[in-house]
């Protein structure tokens, strides 16, 4: 992080005084003595075209940075490239990130973020090999065990984590959405692109009848001879569909993300992000919808000692026809914990759900539709948080379970062929499975019509929900479309574009304040937003000096004028927060709510809140303070690294 | 009607137009039709260099993904040091000149512009008698894609609109040439500029043609010109690009003489 250039011609200099003046012990401590050099740091972005307002968090960032005297440069990186580098290699000093839950959520979410027994592992715990034993560890497992008052531990956490800004928390944005209702309505006005909310779809008159009619020939052609034939027809063209009938009832969703058309591994943390589609594929035991735990692959879940949970699993197969059982569930949750399946010296655990699979210390099946699973003396939403992971079927992973070759050479022991697989043709148990794909332009996968939300409405009546007892109303029957079809677009603007032609019904990835007001001029196009859990923070590298350091680290975050930034760079569609929870305000202790403030209740902005304008000298004098000292130039220095 | 299909059929309606055009007021109707007859031995003339050309773009479009994949890995990621290097000069640029009548003038350039201005040299060229500048011409083009992809390998960059150093003026209010954009490029492809490469190219050409094609010469060096501006008045390119993509076309314009002899015989 520093430059050794300075240092070598000084030491050259030196050399020469020292030679001329004959003091050699002097000359020799002042010479061994590492030379301080310009702090640089570099902060790593995805560029704007992949996300508009991560790379405006780090350019204001990296000016303020430079305005003190630190050499920063932006990196910016494809998203892939950047999770890589930050969550598997770790050789970063600060990324702009979002975190990963696209809703509100429990305090448990920290666990894996931040707790201390993950710092030394890969994926997507704790990235920023942080440590606070006594502070942060503490409070995250109080918060775990007790179930009375779990607001103590979760306030206590939430100071903590402010205080030592392992990440700074810049804002929760507005999941905005660009919509077509012409084909779907129903759109979940607060998570439109939840797994809830696009299974909450249902199909308008256009798209070709309800749900729970069969298409009549009718309407299909009273469809292709109004003024949706284009549409289809360009639906066609784009995603390469061949009748009109089956294109009326796809739903077709535009991303700049090219993730799910390259890779459908679940447990891929470069990959992955909040996972939604991943999750349509494989079922997890239980769902959360607008907070409520409805049972899904699990029909019922019971506590039948202080430590034993037991599962009743609905009937259910997997795409390839092979029916899942309790073994399957079992034999997930074995293989969170260790991907080698105790194949391999050392565990391997998953680079995601590490917070959830560390809860389930062990799982047995009793029978085909039971299974026991061993917890630690957790509370309630523990372990309902436990219960959202995605069931994997043993007979396609249990082959994946050894060390992971490149053209037959082991090239990291400490890796499984589980992690790296791209997971080709992915064998879930999902309302969806998977059709075909072409890399870096578009994905697409059809309607399971095995799948107990699809049966639920063929042979039951509706009264008991029959394969879908237990699973909200609106939920039966569903999913309301027949193919869902992910397009990749190359930035935000187009994928607005792409909706507002009428070539897509609505847009998945995030949309910057270039992209808002299209919407507005789009005649068939609206916005949706809602409330979401996937806070923009910038995460330090907590190994590396000076960012190993609190105090530095809480200089970096007065740096930031969280105000400024949603306003400019979010258009207003973002809230400030200071704690990482603020999402969920019943968590959030009031010192650390941010209500009416301008700036950030422990680390206020270092100038004029609101404005953007920094005070470079306040800036530095906070530097000073924390111990940091400036050459001549007004350059902050750095010690030998 | 996709937004892809839409705009490279308007390209290619744009360009044949103008080609028409240009062929009757800048080649003169005696020359082109000189050339009638004399396509086929003139192409024979010039095979190589048409094959040289016909690889390199084959192994771009070929190869280019894998590349960029390298490239991702492995490449020099100068996305911070060519801001370092510039700062904000091309939002500078933008702030200090743009009006939506320029953008307009600017984004049709890029797009339709270049287009018309890389592909009526040859024409041209291939109108006259000797066939020298066309081989000159057809070889200083396949150097600037080779060392473009070599260089794009090298160098793995964002352009300035996202690092959202000036904003992204041609897709924002163009979003359908992001569609042909992004088939026929990478978006960390910007060391160099080809667009500058290519224009200053045809340009030079266009200075050291003067004297068989006078009315080119200043269409020629206008159109180079506003494309070289347009690069970065847009936010595709940095400064830094441009300046790239100049060296390189007057390198590959020197090398092409060097490596193709004017002709011996008339």
């Amino acid at each position: 992080m520093t430059r050794p250039i300075s240092r070598r011609r000084a030491l050259a200099g030196l050399g020469a005084i020292a030679a001329s003046s004959g003091c050699l012990g002097r000359s020799r401590n002042l010479a061994g003595r590492g030379m301080s050099s310009q702090l640089s740091l570099q902060i790593d972005a995805v560029p704007a075209d992949r996300d508009p307002n991560a790379i405006r968090i780090a350019r204001h960032l990296a000016e303020n940075l430079k305005a003190v005297g630190v050499d920063a440069r932006i990196n910016t990186l494809d998203r892939t490239t950047l999770w890589r580098k930050v969550l598997i290699n770790q050789n970063f000093d600060a990324y702009v990130g979002q975190f990963l839950e696209s809703e509100p959520f429990d305090p448990d979410a920290m666990y894996a973020f931040t707790h201390s027994k993950f710092a030394a592992e890969v994926g997507r715990q704790n990235p920023f090999g942080f440590a606070d034993l006594n502070g942060v560890d503490d409070a995250l497992e109080r918060q775990r065990r007790t179930e009375e008052d779990r607001h103590e531990p979760a306030a206590e956490l939430q100071r903590s984590l402010s205080e030592l800004q392992p990440f700074t928390v810049v804002a929760f944005p507005d999941p905005l959405t660009a919509i077509r209702e012409e084909r779907f309505d129903g759109w979940n006005q607060r998570q439109p692109l939840t797994v809830s909310g696009l299974l909450s779809l249902d199909r308008t008159d256009a798209s070709g009848g309800s749900a729970d009619d069969d298409r009549s020939a009718d309407d299909v052609d009273e469809f292709l001879d109004g003024d949706g034939g284009n549409a289809t027809a360009a639906a066609e063209e784009l995603f390469g569909g061949d009748a009109a009938a089956e294109a009326s009832t796809t739903l077709r969703l535009v991303t700049t993300d090219s993730g799910i058309t390259e890779n459908w591994n679940p447990i891929a943390a470069e990959y992955r992000r909040q996972g939604t589609f991943t999750s349509l594929l494989y079922d997890r035991l239980v769902l959360i919808d607008s907070g409520d735990v409805v049972p899904w692959l699990a029909t019922d879940w019971d506590r039948v000692g202080p430590e034993t949970v037991e599962v009743s699993l609905r009937d259910a197969t997997w795409h390839d026809g092979e029916p899942l059982t309790a073994d399957d569930v079992a034999f997930t949750y074995e293989f969170l914990r260790d991907t080698s399946m105790g194949s391999m010296e050392t565990p391997v655990p998953t680079p995601r759900f590490r917070g959830r699979s560390s809860v389930v210390e062990s799982a047995l099946a009793v029978d085909d539709q039971t299974v026991r699973l061993g917890v630690e003396s957790v509370n309630r939403a523990v372990i309902v948080r436990a219960l959202r992971v995605p069931i994997l079927p043993a007979h396609v992973w249990s082959d994946r379970t050894g060390a992971a070759t490149l053209a037959g050479f082991e090239i990291d022991a400490e890796t499984t062929e589980a992690v790296v697989s791209p997971n080709e043709d992915p064998v879930g148990s999902g309302p969806i499975q998977f059709v075909e794909a072409t890399a870096e332009e578009s994905a697409v996968f059809e309607r399971n019509p095995d799948h107990f939300l699809a049966r639920s409405k063929e042979r039951d009546g509706e009264a008991s929900g029959g394969a879908a007892a237990g699973v909200p109303e609106r939920f039966r029957g569903k999913p309301a479309f027949d193919r869902l079809e992910i397009g990749v677009v190359p930035s935000d603007i187009a994928a607005v574009q792409m909706v507002g032609d009428g070539f897509a019904d609505a847009t998945v990835s995030t949309l910057g304040p270039d992209a808002i007001p299209r919407i507005g001029r789009e005649a068939d196009a609206r916005l949706v937003t809602g409330r979401s859990g996937a806070f923009y923070h910038v995460g330090y590298n907590a190994r590396r000096a000076p960012l190993s350091n609190p105090r530095f680290r809480g200089v970096l975050a007065s740096l930031i004028d969280k105000e400024t930034l949603v306003e400019e760079a979010f258009d207003g569609y973002a809230e400030p927060a200071s704690s990482p929870l603020a999402a969920s305000p019943q968590w959030v202790p009031d010192d650390l709510l941010w209500d009416e403030r301008s700036s950030d209740p422990v680390h206020p902005f270092a100038g004029d809140a609101g404005t953007g304008s920094l005070d470079v000298e306040r800036a530095r004098e906070l530097l000073r303070d924390a111990g940091y000292r400036f050459d001549g130039e007004g350059r902050l220095l750095a010690g030998q690294q | 009607m996709s937004p892809f299909v839409s705009v490279v059929g308007s390209v290619l309606l744009w360009l044949c137009a103008s080609l028409f055009v240009a062929a009757i007021a800048i080649v003169r109707p005696n020359r082109l039709y000189g050339l009638w007859g004399n396509v086929v031995p003139r192409l024979r003339d010039a095979r190589r260099e048409l094959l040289a050309l016909g690889v390199v773009l084959l192994v771009s479009a070929v190869g280019r993904g894998s590349l960029q994949t390298i490239s991702e890995l492995f490449g020099l990621r100068l996305t911070g040091f060519i801001w370092a290097l510039e700062g904000n000069f091309v939002a500078w640029l933008q702030q200090a000149f743009a009006t939506p009548e320029l953008t307009m003038y600017f984004s049709s350039v890029y797009v339709y512009g270049y287009a018309f201005l890389l592909a009526f040299p040859f024409l041209a060229y291939l109108a006259l008698p000797k066939t020298a500048t066309l081989r000159r011409l057809l070889v200083a083009y396949a150097f600037n894609y080779a060392i473009g992809l070599v260089l794009y390998t090298v160098v793995f960059a964002h352009g300035p609109r996202n690092l959202n150093v000036g904003t992204s003026l041609l897709y924002t209010h163009n979003p359908e040439f992001s569609a042909l954009t992004s088939a026929v490029n990478e978006t960390t492809n910007v060391f160099p500029s080809l667009h500058t490469s290519l224009s200053v190219t045809v340009a030079t050409f266009a200075v050291l043609t003067r004297e068989e094609y006078p009315l080119w010469t200043p269409l020629a060096v206008w159109l180079a010109g506003s494309v070289v501006i347009a690069t970065m008045y847009l936010g595709i390119h940095w400064l830094t690009d441009v300046v790239g993509g100049t060296i390189l076309a007057f390198g590959c314009v020197y090398f092409s003489h060097r490596i193709v002899d004017p002709d011996e015989t008339a």
